[in-house]
């Protein structure tokens, strides 16, 4: 019953996407701005220091971001402050009265709403990364990295709710979407790989959840097969998601407890 | 005007905890874009002759100049929302100009803290001499004009669409890529950003002139400030003309 539940929103929420094709143009034309400008400048870099920086190609760095951006950019930018100002205005409530958890409905309908504009932006990112840089370099890698963009959505998604829910206690917990986000940009390996990060600096990056939520299938997709990576995030995904779950159930009594 | 100001700072200001946090998580955003270049410049050296002092003063052209645009004038990144839904009927009826109070209305908190940024980036980082922030001033106000005079055109689309998608699309477009230098673009897509989305004159040629002053740029600056920003202004007005009610009695 619950999973069907679970479903049924998830597939709601994609044609609800799907039916605006407006927003997909302007989502999928955003994506195609960032990727063009952050390639262009990696591949100016790459072609500056030799044709290589850090292990990594011009062709190897277009597409770590065409995997990197497309996991990131696919999702509602202000997922935190959103869910956040629905908890904190209590706009959540009638959720609670629902045989299905709310975090749960949520999840599913945030994830099935992001699924087709990721879709749209990796066949844009793929045409356009075939076109100025070639195509990919192993094929083995990319297999990986298809599964890997989906667990980094999904991780990211379950992360972003579980900060959400600190609205239930803290009032202006919605702005912290800005300084998440920074730390999905840097530490998590968005904007620049990893390896490019000084020795100290990388090795923390590497034990954060952020590496998951974009590094991961962006080094994948740039032609590394590590099905190490995977394992990793399935991790953190699974941590993720419990993280979420059990911060919304102890929000909740917070809130039906209250006089 | 000063009145419909004055009411957007005081409503700004209400809520001050939410004006903080909201100033404070837009220097954080903007602390990150500085690790990034300082990181990038730090393995790559120089790309296509920017180093990382002309990569942060490209962030202090266009924090400054995107949180004057974007924080004083807020609705300026609203109008097309604005004409598709209707708010503009509250803005008619008033004796002072439509554009004008429509600019001067919104104030947002988290882009003045850019513009805060900017300027203390410049002061820390862009080695302020008496010239050079004149020339850096001159930059800012060029960049203003330039983006937004885009923004403005873009968003007065709406009164012909009645959409606003273009208008969302345009300002992602100018904004993402004024935050890197020109320089890293080649052949057609040069040219479009000195151009169709003149983003190249929100930031780069303004670092140009702070790195060496030169006349023909200078110039080259302010005509594209003149032509954007009449651009912006004739967009509104001809498209106001066009505008049928939307029946709705809100606050533009």
């Amino acid at each position: 019953m619950t999973w069907s539940a679970l479903a049924r929103a998830a597939t709601t929420a994609a044609r609800r996407t799907l039916a605006q094709p407006g927003l997909a143009v302007v989502s999928v034309g955003f994506y195609l701005l960032v990727t063009a400008a952050v390639t262009s400048l990696w591949r100016s870099a790459a072609e500056a220091h030799g044709g290589e920086i850090a292990g990594y190609s011009g062709l190897a760095l277009t597409w770590y971001i065409v995997a990197s951006e497309a996991t990131v950019v696919a999702q509602r930018v202000r997922l935190i402050e959103e869910v956040g100002t629905e908890i904190g205005s209590g706009a959540i409530e009638p959720e609670l009265l629902r045989p299905v958890a709310a975090v749960g409905v949520r999840l599913a309908t945030e994830i099935g709403a992001v699924l087709p504009r990721l879709v749209a932006c990796l066949v844009a990112g793929a045409g356009y990364a075939a076109l100025v840089a070639g195509a990919p370099i192993a094929t083995g890698s990319i297999g990986l990295a298809l599964p890997s963009i989906v667990l980094a959505v999904v991780c990211n998604i379950a992360a972003q709710h579980a900060v959400a829910a600190a609205s239930f206690w803290v009032r202006d917990a919605k702005s912290a979407w800005y300084l998440y986000h920074k730390f999905v940009f840097i530490a998590g390996g968005m904007l620049i790989p990893l390896e490019v990060l000084p020795e100290s600096f990388e090795s923390v990056a590497r034990l954060l959840p952020f590496s998951a939520m974009a590094y991961a299938p962006a080094r994948l997709a740039s032609g590394y097969f590590e099905p190490g990576l995977l394992i990793g995030q399935a991790l953190w995904t699974a941590v993720m998601l419990v993280a979420a779950v059990a911060m919304f159930a102890r929000g909740e009594r917070r809130l039906t407890a209250a006089p | 005007m000063r009145a419909t100001f004055r009411a957007a700072m005081l409503e700004s200001w209400a809520n001050r905890r939410s004006f903080w946090t909201q100033l404070a998580a837009m220097f954080v955003n903007d602390i990150a874009w500085v690790a990034f270049w300082v990181l990038f410049f730090e393995e790559v050296g120089e790309v296509r002759g920017w180093a990382r002092a002309d990569a942060l003063m490209l962030l202090a052209v266009i924090t400054t100049a995107a949180g004057f645009v974007l924080g004083v004038t807020g609705n300026v990144r609203r109008v097309a929302s604005v004409i598709a839904d209707g708010e503009l009927d509250a803005a008619l009826a008033l004796p002072t100009p439509t554009l004008v109070h429509l600019l001067a209305r919104r104030i947002e908190p988290v882009n003045i803290g850019d513009l805060v940024f900017g300027c203390l980036l410049f002061a820390l980082a862009g080695d302020p001499t008496p010239a050079r922030i004149a020339v850096f001033a001159f930059g800012v106000v060029t960049a203003v004009f330039v983006y937004g005079g885009f923004l403005l055109a873009l968003g007065s689309l709406a009164f012909r669409t009645g959409r606003g998608e273009v208008g969302e699309l345009g300002f992602h477009a100018v904004t993402m890529l004024a935050s890197y230098p020109v320089d890293i673009f080649s052949g057609p897509t040069k040219f479009v950003l000195y151009t169709v989305v003149p983003s190249a004159f929100v930031s780069s040629v303004p670092v140009r002139l702070l790195d060496s002053f030169d006349p023909q740029w200078a110039a080259l600056g302010a005509g594209a400030a003149l032509l954007s920003a009449t651009i912006g202004v004739v967009s509104f007005q001809t498209g106001l003309r066009r505008y049928t009610s939307g029946a709705a009695w809100t606050r533009a």
